[in-house]
């Protein structure tokens, strides 16, 4: 190898070396700023992606395809198509209000946020949403989704990239882990995901309950608000099966929410946020954490 | 030079285009790694200086990103301070692989491509299962499934495919820009190929 060569190698170390040593505040700095610059982008690229999807479910209707194809003119073709976007503008509808009753009623500070860039780690199981440090997002904050009167977790912040993203740690990451507990029983255990997101929806793993556990499939599993981090009540998903070991028990569970179809999702702010949002109406069917329980998460360690 | 800066602007362009292309669920969660791709055909091209200079840039570029500051438990009681990944470290896999695929360099310059290409298929996998073994170690239990083998194995298929398109263009490029892809091993020897180097 040349002199020349060996020289830029050495650069190359100690500016490698220089750069692992980055603070996470001058990391923050550097991501925004590719956050920024890729935003366009992202957003442009979430929305073919949901045009696509529309395009796919449309086509998928073989009974209105066939029905369009037997007799009727280009006319009643047209006006179908239009009834069916009326459709689905009154789903989407029913769906917004449904989340914005949902942000009503719940006692907990909930900044709604849309998702904008899906899965765009290859080992990590995470989401980027389009609200971030302006909005009052934090590190660790949970993310939620309505499912009727109830919420389902979604996962928590693992970071924030500036004033108007934030990626989301999903549910069915490894790093995910969640205190849970079986419906209507006072078996406790910690629920989580996969490593290396090989799949999007894979089953979840709740471990280290009791040996003497029992638990039907079907059986809800849901946030029992031990930890510091999730509120209680928060539904995680369903029982498919129970392994009984010699000294604990490790259950199978598929997840409720379903997070190939995240759109809109809640992140709970921390309580010293929530003064900064608009007054919380009654009480919703989950509860909030206790006062003495922490909601802000402890911060990431800084070197 | 003009040829770097180019290069270097298919690198930037590769970051937006990669925005576009999706997660393959059927292909247990794997995507054509573009960026990679690009840079690896990049550094086929280019002698051992400016390899690194490219690696520097897209590793930035790429944890800048795609960068997931996940903390394994220790750091919870304040012995560890860095992430599972830290910051930077695709730098180094991308110098790594980069350095791996210099030896290619001949064939390239030859016309000949099939190694070429299996190697940037081979070591998009490779700068892959390395980041898994990093995160493996990190949580301290090696977890490996064929579905795993199977993501890696299709995500350096993918790269594989599309690196002939990227080399031919890379040649054409080099072609129209006059610019000679040399190789030092080969200037010392004199005799390689009949060519004047």
């Amino acid at each position: 190898m040349s002199r020349f060569n060996i020289i830029f190698l050495l650069t190359f170390i100690g500016l490698l070396i220089w750069i692992t040593l980055f603070q996470p505040s001058a990391v923050g700095r550097i991501q925004t700023g590719a956050m920024v610059f890729l935003r366009p982008f992202i957003k442009a690229s979430n929305e073919l992606d949901g045009s696509i999807n529309a395009l796919g479910s449309e086509s998928l209707s073989p009974a209105q395809l066939r029905e369009k194809l037997s007799a009727v003119g280009q006319d009643r073709d047209r006006l179908k198509l239009e009834v069916i976007q009326l459709d689905e503008l009154l789903a989407e509808n029913n769906q917004l209000r449904q989340a914005l009753q949902y942000r009503e009623k719940s006692p907990l500070a909930l900044v709604a946020t849309r998702v904008i860039s899906r899965k765009p780690s290859h080992w990590y199981n995470t989401v980027v949403i389009d609200k971030g440090s302006s909005a009052g997002v934090v590190v660790d904050s949970p993310v939620i989704i309505p499912m009727g009167d109830e919420a389902g977790l979604v996962g928590k912040i693992s970071e924030v990239i500036g004033p108007d993203s934030a990626v989301v740690l999903l549910l069915t990451d490894e790093m995910c882990l969640v205190s849970a507990k079986l419906q209507n029983s006072q078996e406790q255990g910690i629920l989580n995901g996969q490593r290396g997101a090989i799949s999007t929806l894979p089953n979840l793993k709740l471990r280290y309950l009791s040996k003497e556990a029992v638990a039907i499939p079907g059986q809800k599993v849901i946030s029992s608000g031990t930890g510091e981090l999730f509120p209680a009540n928060l539904i995680l998903g369903e029982v498919v099966s129970l392994s009984l070991g010699i000294i604990d028990a490790e259950a199978v569970v598929k997840p409720s929410v379903n997070f190939d179809d995240l759109v809109d999702v809640f992140v709970i702010l921390p309580a010293d946020r929530a003064k900064d949002q608009p007054a919380a109406a009654p009480p919703a069917r989950f509860a909030p954490p206790s006062p003495s329980e922490p909601t802000a998460p402890p911060a990431p360690p800084v070197p | 030079m003009k040829f770097f800066a180019l290069l270097a602007g298919m690198i930037l362009l590769s970051f937006i285009i990669q925005e576009f292309l999706p997660v393959f669920d059927w292909a247990y969660g794997s995507r054509l790694m573009l960026v990679h791709a690009v840079f690896l055909a990049a550094a086929v091209a280019v002698p051992f200086p400016a390899m690194l200079g490219l690696a520097l840039v897209t590793g930035l570029l790429w944890d800048a990103r795609y960068h997931v500051p996940i903390y394994p438990d220790e750091a919870a009681f304040g012995m560890l301070t860095q992430s599972e990944i830290p910051f930077g470290f695709t730098i180094l896999l991308f110098g790594l692989t980069g350095a791996l695929i210099q030896g290619v360099r001949p064939l390239f310059r030859r016309g000949r491509w099939e190694l070429p290409v299996f190697m940037i298929g081979l070591c998009t996998g490779l700068s892959l299962l390395i980041e898994y073994l990093v995160i493996s170690f990190q949580r301290g239990g090696l977890e490996i499934s064929v579905e795993l083998w199977w993501k890696l194995l299709m995500t350096a298929l993918f790269s594989s495919l599309i690196s002939p398109f990227l080399l031919l263009l890379l040649s054409r490029v080099a072609d129209r820009m006059r610019y000679r892809i040399r190789t030092e091993g080969l200037k010392r020897r004199h005799t390689y190929d009949g060519d004047a180097l």
